[in-house]
């Protein structure tokens, strides 16, 4: 994975929890620029650019999560990412898709289909009928058994609860 | 309604203030959806889309059936809730795949994510620390990926390029179509302080801007203390020209009080509140 530090974001390269996060849902290299505790995908240019602008950058290209309390937390725009080349995923009809954007975990009833491993503790990507990546969360009751649970963890919901 | 003092000075430059019930428009992203398919989206949860014929990618809200934020598609980020009139700065400064564009007061990022759309990258200035999450938000929400935040005052932005197009779409007070409470707020000691605070933007801005580059002025107010006099400042002080502009809207007023302002300025554009909100633009050059 390349890793990029440019010297003008303080950054850390303790890149662990940030790889073992992708590595749960596809075997894919993302490189990315750390400001602070923050990942961002961005390009070579934009990273020249900012070095230009002689002030203190909170943002650079897309965000794709966050380090807290030693542990990453992906950003919404990552899931997206990640959706489009990761097979471990649960699609969830309108009603589950509506629960799930106010924060409600997925049962058996919302579930249309899933792929990947099915096993308590495995992480899934939540996709809608649209195939629109909603969110992620974590198989609380096995996928196979008769009572299917998927605990919430982060939805696009989100979006409208931080403003 | 609001203060006589307004309504007398708009009455004489031609317009009768009136109550305006504000459209709600969108813009869509089209980062992530192409227009029909978003058309036909929200064609199947109730709503009805116009477009509007001013802009790019600009849709009237003709039914809703909900609160357009509650969407999943709005969630999705697949549209933006940005006035009619609100999404001409950015059209008007015609940034291409080539342009590196400063916008020098971002947030909450209506204008900024429509820039992105079109430009190679985006710096976004925003003086306030408490709106830089909302800016944020609205550029993960669209998926924007080539924009820069900075948390950085306009007025003291030294960088070391210079770039060939500037959006100010500067903070202004504001007009009675976007805030009922309006004439409560306002007075003219206020819109002439504002209208400092302009001055103080454009005179450190115009040091970042490239020969031959352009500044797309705007604001969202209906006083020419902040709008037709800026600019007429700008000409005097900074040797800026006035560029024409290709867009709805009347034009710029050359005479708001006694003194005669530059006859350019006819060549701006500003928006009586109507069927948008009011709005000035004016398109300049070094």
């Amino acid at each position: 994975m390349a890793r990029h530090n440019t010297g003008i974001f303080h950054s850390e390269v303790t890149t662990m929890n940030f790889e073992s996060f992708i590595s749960k849902f596809a075997g894919i290299v993302i490189e990315y620029i750390k400001i602070g505790n923050k990942y961002f995908l961005a390009d070579a240019s934009l990273t020249e650019l900012a070095k230009k602008l002689n002030t203190k950058t909170e943002s650079i290209g897309l965000f794709l999560g966050e380090e807290k309390n030693e542990k990453f937390m992906p950003s919404l725009a990552l899931l997206e990412i990640l959706a489009k080349v990761s097979d471990e995923k649960v699609i969830v009809n309108n009603i589950g898709e509506l629960d799930f954007l106010y924060k409600k975990d997925i049962k058996k009833r919302h579930i249309k289909g899933f792929s990947g491993g099915p096993k308590e503790g495995f992480l899934k990507l939540v996709l809608n009928e649209s195939d629109d990546c909603i969110g992620y969360g974590k198989i609380s009751k096995d996928l196979n058994s008769e009572t299917p649970e998927l605990a919430n963890i982060l939805d696009r919901g989100n979006f409208l609860r931080r403003e | 309604m609001f203060q006589n003092e307004f309504i007398e000075r708009y009455k004489q430059w031609g317009f009768n203030a009136k109550e305006v019930e504000l459209q709600e428009c969108i813009r869509v992203n089209t980062v992530k959806i192409t227009e029909e398919e978003l058309i036909q989206r929200l064609k199947k949860r109730g709503f009805e889309l116009e477009k509007v014929k001013f802009l790019e990618n600009g849709y009237f809200v003709k039914r809703a059936k909900h609160s357009l934020s509650a969407l999943q598609e709005y969630l999705q980020g697949f549209f933006y809730i940005q006035e009619a009139a609100a999404q001409l700065p950015a059209m008007v400064l015609n940034a291409s795949s080539e342009d590196i564009v400063l916008d020098c007061c971002a947030s909450p990022g209506g204008k900024t994510t429509q820039l992105a759309v079109k430009a190679k990258a985006v710096i976004a200035l925003e003086s306030q620390h408490n709106r830089i999450p909302a800016l944020l938000n609205n550029i993960e929400r669209l998926s924007i990926k080539n924009t820069i935040v900075c948390n950085t005052d306009a007025r003291t932005f030294e960088p070391d390029m210079k770039f060939k197009k500037i959006l100010i779409d500067a903070p202004c007070s504001g007009n009675y179509a976007i805030d009922r409470r309006w004439s409560q707020k306002q007075s003219l000691a206020n819109i002439k302080a504002r209208s400092e605070i302009q001055k103080e933007i454009l005179s450190n801005i115009i040091n970042c801007l490239e020969d031959n580059g352009e500044i797309v002025y705007s604001t969202c107010s209906l006083e020419p203390e902040e709008n037709e006099m800026i600019v007429d400042w700008m000409i005097k002080e900074l040797g800026m020209k006035v560029l024409d502009i290709d867009c709805f809207g009347e034009k710029g007023i050359t005479k708001p009080f006694e003194t005669e302002l530059d006859k350019s300025i006819e060549k701006c554009r500003r928006i009586w509140p109507g069927i948008t909100q009011g709005f000035f633009i004016a398109r300049l050059q070094l």
